[in-house]
């Protein structure tokens, strides 16, 4: 068939043309397929499409490679049926007296598939629910955390501050004295110092102190608003 | 097949989902061995991770157990299997296409034909049939590749019969663009295209 053809085409062929996928995978009734073969022997566009059609058809029902085992797959199914029988079980044993309970298996399908649907899409809201507040509860509490993490700052803390691991207590105490700063807590696990101011020298300056120090290796204002020779 | 041997096969299914209605497992395995080679063959043209494959197979026959008293024999028993398999087939291959896991056929040549039969046909083929809509290439499978007539493919889609003549028809259409050696005469092909 050419779409010149097409164009012109008698209703007729139309019908003709698209009874012959049927016409070729032999599922035609009798009258029709006396129809196309008639129409066949008169019309060169439709033996070409039958052609092309079988050609068609010859390469979709080739034969696949694999052979599939369907005796793995049907002990999947048995497992999804069992499943189901015992959660039906299960409702049954508890919404109904033994006595009442009918006779044949299959009876109650409806019922128990709608309860224990019901009672598993509870539990899968109860779920949900749990891990969402877990997930809600790891996301507003880190089990981590770093030198900046923001924590509740000890009175009077002014500076943050982590010292060399090889720094000797007299190197720290030395330093501290310079910067007239004094510990007032730490260090964390992550070795972090929280320090408060000595005198009213700026924080500025003091940070400035430790910071210009090799053996300070991290050393952070807690007061982000200070300048220089501001004072909190 | 022959028509008696078909008759022979229809009565059989009806047999059997009878006992299947009436809660029969036995009848329900065998059921599912008789359809289970046939619809692993249609389905793995569209997903041939079998284990896709499995599940679509695995879901239709949970809803052939659990609706199978409420078949009331107006169609074939195949056709309602193959109705029941094919929208969850449906189902199936739009969720994989709306979240980009579709697998193309082409990704898996060696997995789904034969290597010796393996021609430049088919693989155009292949590739023509990738590009048709769900819809339009499914029906082609039904006819094709399961032997469905047109009004067996009309009952298994619930869809009128001139729909799925409409489908037919705009799928020959397409897999005319894109399978240039199926005419077996590039001249012609180019008239057609005139």
């Amino acid at each position: 068939m050419t779409y010149k053809h097409r164009s012109s085409a008698a209703p007729e062929h139309q019908e003709i043309s698209a009874l012959i996928p049927w016409y070729v995978n032999g599922s035609i009734g009798e009258h029709e397929r006396q129809r196309v073969d008639a129409h066949l022997i008169l019309c060169a566009c439709c033996r070409d499409d039958l052609a092309q059609e079988r050609r068609v058809y010859q390469g979709m029902t080739a034969e696949t490679a694999v052979e599939y085992m369907p005796a793995i797959s049907l002990k999947r199914l048995q497992a999804r049926l069992d499943g189901v029988v015992a959660a039906a079980s299960a409702d049954v044993q508890v919404d109904v007296p033994a006595a009442a309970k009918p006779a044949r298996r299959w009876m109650p399908w409806q019922g128990l598939m709608a309860a224990s649907v019901a009672v598993m899409a509870v539990a899968l809201s109860l779920l949900a629910a749990d891990r969402w507040m877990q997930f809600r509860a790891r996301a507003s509490a880190p089990n981590y955390y770093t030198v900046t993490t923001s924590t509740a700052h000890a009175p009077g803390e002014v500076i943050r501050a982590v010292f060399s691991p090889a720094i000797t207590l007299v190197e720290l105490q030395a330093i501290l004295d310079e910067a007239q700063l004094r510990i007032i807590s730490g260090p964390t696990e992550a070795g972090v110092y929280s320090l408060a101011a000595n005198s009213p020298r700026p924080v500025s300056s003091s940070l400035a102190l430790l910071r210009g120090h090799a053996k300070v290796r991290f050393a952070e204002s807690t007061q982000p608003s200070l300048g220089p020779g501001d004072r909190p | 097949m022959t028509v008696l041997a078909k008759n022979s096969a229809k009565e059989h299914d009806t047999a059997l989902l009878v006992a299947v209605a009436a809660g029969n497992r036995q009848a329900l395995e065998e059921l599912y061995l008789s359809y289970h080679r046939r619809l692993a063959r249609f389905l793995s043209r569209f997903t041939p991770r079998y284990e896709n494959v499995e599940e679509i197979i695995n879901d239709t026959f949970m809803v052939v157990w659990q609706s199978a008293k409420d078949f009331r024999y107006a169609s074939q028993v195949s056709t309602w299997i193959i109705g029941i398999a094919y929208r969850t087939a449906l189902k199936s291959l739009r969720r994989q296409k709306n979240h980009n896991a579709a697998q193309n056929l082409d990704d898996y040549p060696e997995q789904t034909v034969d290597p010796t039969i393996e021609t430049e046909v088919q693989d155009w083929l292949r590739r023509g049939l990738n590009q048709l809509p769900v819809e339009q290439r499914l029906t082609l499978e039904l006819a094709y590749n399961m032997g469905h007539s047109m009004e067996e493919i009309a009952a298994i889609t619930e869809c009128p019969v001139g729909t799925v003549k409409a489908r037919m028809f705009h799928a020959r259409e397409k897999l005319r663009q894109y399978l240039p050696t199926l005419s077996g005469a590039a001249p012609e092909m180019s008239a057609r295209s005139e």
